[in-house]
């Protein structure tokens, strides 16, 4: 008899229609429709002999390469047993900081050196985003760079306008001087381009597009969706736009994301402690893609971003983002934008001057 | 005072560590890290971590490299050499102090066992408790090895220390890895050589890297073996086809006889490699009691790094609980 042993680490997501086959390790997906899915469901249970047996013998030759494509794809094996040592991933998950993830809207008039930013960042945050929305004195983002410099701080990622002074060489000797900076976004730009400056390892994106406000934020889009451990498994239980993340919006407030309205305290005033012992601060960062309308029956639920500030249904904490165009239900993709039902929520979200 | 724990490592390169420490920090524990590098800084042997403020010791690396660089007026690459090894012989004499001063008991694994690990008493000792190690053997002659291979199709060649890594004069580095010998091969042994650490070689269906901590076992398999490149060892890492690595769980009779194993050599903590053939047996091939287990904790998503802070922080309340 034989088996097809799939590897723990490629994990099923099924939505209503299609499936979602998710290499954890080589951070790859593949999109397969349901039935698909409820053979390979079968196999985890039977012997191939057996599936075939099942599915009957008109389905043989699609069963067979249904096999040969998960083999070619090396995403699991064939053996004479379902090997049982081989055991369930374990999906829990757990970080050592309180905060993992921190926005900053860069303003030059803020002091980011102050008890706030201490007590953040030896949280032993992991990754950080300076947004820069308007024209910014580079010297200034050296400052702020400066500070980061002996931090467990491992990553981040600085959102620029474009400027014809800020050429490549310019931002090589940045991130070289700074090598915790591993991603630049320039937004802006003449046109969309991916440039790697620093031997290769740090892209830098152009971006035709403003990003001059907040409000360009939590668009749904499938390049953005990753297939990975960490995500995978803190969208089993948490959300993965908001757990754990801090934001500190262009006037020092302090919320859960720029493009949230609630604030819990300024950097002059509140304590860290106090923003994380506030339970409105937390009460996004439970809200589980299985819980959420219409995400549930996505198959890009665990790859998702998601986004929690701006929602279909504004008065509704689990409806789904707004700006996410797919429909689990016919597969398809459409332009957010233009869908007549989101058009109130556009209005109220005030978004119409960004999708014109 | 209250008793702490101390964590020996190194200043650079050591993530492991780091990712320890932040689950300490996490989860409140305080903690006392001493790196190799901090004895550069050290005024007098007081600076040294003493025996009564200690509670619990994990020594996970010695140093990284010296902060200080020092040469020879005329450079000449062999007593450079020589330099080096009396540096880090002077170096070693100074951090072992610590393995006399704090009382042994206190040292997650036995620092003196650890630091002279012998493989091949490791094999016998594994032999002993029950499990099965690949066909050893030292020899020193090509006929030795010819008659190897009357009983072994193929039999590889490893070191009884460690692998090296070599260096020469252009900056080329050269790494050892193990190597294969047989039939067609055999004439380019020497007839001749200095006594060589053989073993019987085993087609493996896959490999398993078992982290050992306090009493359990945490397994990972590793599938290399469609890919060519890294059929004898899988360091020689293949960036486009990486191998797969998934979660494992042995068998709990050899689980237990590798906890005996552990027990023997005073080991709380350790890497285990263990090789399974095609016929789905288990092979023992050698303990790392310093190795890396982020290789395994991360893609099997075991969170061994905050399983080792929780283990520390038990040793400091259970002290707590006897001195209260």
């Amino acid at each position: 008899m034989e088996y097809f042993n799939l590897y723990a680490n490629c994990q099923l997501v099924k939505g209503a229609r299609m499936s979602l086959l998710c290499d954890l390790q080589m951070r790859r997906f593949y999109h397969i429709p349901n039935d698909t899915a409820d053979v390979l469901l079968f196999l985890q249970q039977h012997s191939i002999e057996e599936c075939m047996a099942h599915y009957g013998e008109d389905n043989r030759e699609a069963i067979t390469g249904y096999i040969s494509f998960l083999l070619s794809k090396e995403l699991g094996f064939k053996d004479n047993r379902l090997v049982p040592e081989l055991t369930p991933l374990d999906l829990s998950w757990d970080r050592y900081s309180d905060i993992t993830n921190v926005i900053i809207e860069f303003n030059e008039d803020i002091s980011y050196t102050g008890d706030f930013f201490r007590e953040l960042f030896d949280l032993h945050v992991q990754g950080l985003e300076i947004r820069c929305y308007h024209k910014t004195d580079l010297d200034r983002i050296r400052e702020l760079l400066e500070v980061f410099n002996g931090t467990t701080l491992k990553f981040i990622k600085l959102v620029l306008p474009y400027e014809a002074t800020l050429a490549l060489p310019a931002l090589d000797k940045l991130v070289k001087k700074y090598p915790r900076v591993r991603s630049l976004l320039i937004h802006s730009s003449p046109a969309d381009k991916l440039e790697k400056i620093f031997d290769g390892s740090v892209p830098v994106v152009f971006f035709s597009s403003n990003i001059n406000s907040c409000l360009a934020c939590g668009e749904i889009r499938a390049d953005y969706f990753m297939s990975n451990m960490e995500l995978f498994t803190e969208s089993q239980h948490f959300n993965t736009c908001l757990n754990r993340k801090l934001s500190i919006d262009g006037n020092g407030y302090i919320k859960n994301c720029p493009s949230l309205p609630e604030s819990f305290g300024h950097v002059t005033k509140t304590s860290v402690r106090e923003v994380l012992d506030n339970k409105a601060f937390q009460r996004y960062g439970k809200i589980r893609k299985d819980e959420i309308t219409v995400c549930k029956d996505c198959e890009f639920r665990h790859v998702c971003t998601d986004c929690r500030a701006y929602v279909e249904d504004p008065q509704d904490m689990y409806s789904r983002p707004l700006k996410c165009g797919y429909d689990p239900y016919t597969n398809s993709w459409e332009n957010w934008a233009e869908n007549p039902l989101k058009q109130s929520a556009i209005a109220w979200y005030g978004l119409e001057e960004i999708i014109k | 005072m209250s008793q702490q724990i101390l964590i020996l490592s190194q200043s650079h390169l050591e993530g492991t560590t780091d990712h320890v420490c932040q689950w300490l920090g996490h989860l409140g524990i305080p903690y006392l890290r001493m790196n190799g590098e901090d004895l550069f800084d050290m005024q007098h042997l007081g600076d040294l971590p003493g025996n009564d403020e200690i509670a619990v010791v994990w020594y996970r690396r010695k140093i990284s490299s010296f902060p200080v660089k020092y040469s020879l007026k005329q450079a000449d690459f062999q007593t450079q050499y020589t330099l080096k090894r009396f540096l880090a012989d002077e170096f070693n004499g100074l951090h072992s102090l610590l393995f006399y001063t704090i009382d042994r008991q206190k040292w997650l694994n036995d620092p003196i066992t650890e630091d002279n690990l012998n493989k091949l008493h490791v094999l016998a000792l594994a032999r002993k408790c029950g499990i099965s190690t690949p066909f050893t053997e030292v020899v020193t002659t090509r006929a030795a090895i010819a008659q190897l291979l009357e009983n072994y199709h193929e039999i590889i060649v490893k070191p009884v220390s460690e692998c090296i890594f070599l260096e020469d004069t252009a900056g080329g580095q050269y790494k050892m890895l193990t190597k294969t010998i047989h039939q067609n091969n055999l004439q380019l042994v020497p007839e001749k050589f200095f006594p060589s650490l053989v073993q019987e070689k085993i087609t493996k269906k896959f490999e398993i890297r078992t982290f050992y901590l306090d009493g359990e076992c945490h397994s990972m398999a590793i599938f290399s073996q469609n890919n060519r490149k890294t059929k004898d060892d899988f360091r020689n890492y293949d960036n486009q086809r990486p191998n797969r690595t998934v979660p494992y769980k042995l068998p709990a009779a050899l689980e237990f006889k590798l906890g005996q194993l552990m027990k023997l050599l005073c080991f709380r903590t350790g890497s285990i490699d263990l090789m399974v053939d095609m016929q789905g047996n288990y092979h023992f091939l050698e303990i790392n009691p310093e190795g890396q287990f982020g290789m395994v904790s991360y893609p099997c998503n075991y969170y061994l790094e905050r399983k080792v802070a929780q283990l520390l922080s038990k040793s400091i309340s259970h002290e707590k609980e006897i001195y209260q």
